[in-house]
C-alpha cells in the first residue's frame, strides 16, 4: 500500500517536472526565433558599443 | 534462539530501506521540478522582455532644439541596410564598425570616441510610450553605470515622423563617461532609434552637431 502511494507521488512529480521543463524549453526556443539580439560585451562583431563605447540603439537584451 | 533475536532488527531494516529510497527519489524529483521551473522562468523572461526602472523626468523644453530639417550641406548620409531610415553626419566623422542592420558614425581622437551617432531599427520592446523608462533601464541592463536620467519628452515632431526622446548620462563598462540623446522615431511604415553621444567635457562642443543629426533623421 505504502509502495503504491509512493509510486503515485513519484509519477506525479515526474510528470509535473517534464511538463514545466518542456514548457521552459519551448519558451526559450520561441524567444530564440524572435530575438534579433546584437551581441554585447565584445561579442560577435566587436563594434564600439561592445567595447566600452557609447550605447547604441539596440533595444534587445 | 539466536536467529529469533536477530530477526526483529533485520526485518525492521528491510522495511525502512525502501521508504528511504522512496524519500530520496521524491527529493531528487522535487529538485528536478525546481530546476525545470527555474528553466521555464528563464525561458519566459529572456528575449524581448521590457527593462524597467525610473523614467527620465518629463521636460519637453530640453528638446526644444529639435527642428525637423534636411541634413546640413556638406554632410554625408547613409541609409540603413533596410532602407527604412538614414543617418546624416558631418564630413569629418567616419562610418564605424557597427552591428548588422545599423549605421554608426563616430568622431575619434586616438582610441577615444569624442562623438557618436547611431541609427538602429526598433528591435525590442521599446516604444514611443515607454521610451522615458525603457532607455535608461536598457542602458543599465547593458552594463552602463552611474546613469542619470536627465530629461524626456514624447510627441516630438521629426521629418514626416513623430518621436520620443531621452537625455541621460552614464559611464560605460570601461569607465568612459558620456552624455547621450536617444530618440525613438516612428515614420509612416518604420520605427527607428537614433542615438547621439559625447563625453561630458565635449558636450558643449559636439551637442549642436548631434542635435542637428537627430533633427534631420529620415524615417520611412
Amino acid at each position: 500500500m505504502l509502495n503504491r502511494t509512493f509510486r503515485w507521488i513519484v509519477a506525479g512529480i515526474a510528470a509535473l517536472a517534464l511538463t514545466v521543463g518542456g514548457a521552459g524549453v519551448a519558451l526559450a526556443g520561441h524567444h530564440h526565433h524572435h530575438h534579433h539580439g546584437i551581441p554585447q560585451h565584445n561579442g560577435g562583431d566587436h563594434d564600439s558599443d561592445n567595447n566600452g563605447g557609447p550605447s547604441d540603439g539596440d533595444g534587445n537584451i | 534462539m539466536t536467529p529469533t533475536t536477530t530477526a526483529g532488527p533485520a526485518t525492521a531494516t528491510a522495511t525502512s530501506r525502501p521508504i528511504r529510497r522512496h524519500r530520496a527519489l521524491v527529493a531528487a524529483l522535487a529538485l528536478a521540478l525546481a530546476g525545470a521551473a527555474t528553466l521555464a522562468a528563464c525561458g519566459g523572461s529572456g528575449g524581448e522582455r521590457e527593462p524597467t526602472g525610473p523614467a527620465a523626468p518629463a521636460n519637453a523644453g530640453a528638446f526644444a532644439w529639435i527642428h525637423p530639417d534636411r541634413p546640413r550641406p556638406g554632410w554625408s548620409t547613409r541609409d540603413l541596410p533596410s532602407g527604412d531610415a538614414a543617418l546624416s553626419y558631418p564630413a569629418r566623422w567616419r562610418l564605424s564598425k557597427t552591428d548588422p542592420g545599423t549605421v554608426t558614425a563616430t568622431l575619434r581622437r586616438g582610441g577615444q570616441i569624442d562623438g557618436y551617432l547611431n541609427i538602429t531599427p526598433q528591435g525590442g520592446a521599446e516604444t514611443l510610450a515607454n521610451w522615458a523608462s525603457f532607455r535608461p533601464a536598457h542602458n543599465r541592463d547593458e552594463g552602463d553605470s552611474d546613469l542619470i536620467p536627465l530629461a524626456s519628452a514624447t510627441g516630438l515632431r521629426f521629418r514626416d515622423a513623430t518621436g520620443s526622446c531621452v537625455k541621460d548620462r552614464y559611464a560605460t563598462e570601461t569607465s568612459r563617461h558620456y552624455v547621450e540623446l536617444a530618440c525613438i522615431v516612428r515614420g509612416r511604415t518604420a520605427t527607428t532609434v537614433i542615438v547621439g553621444a559625447a563625453p561630458p567635457s565635449l558636450w558643449d562642443r559636439y551637442s549642436p552637431v548631434i542635435q542637428r543629426s537627430i533633427s534631420s533623421v529620415a524615417v520611412s
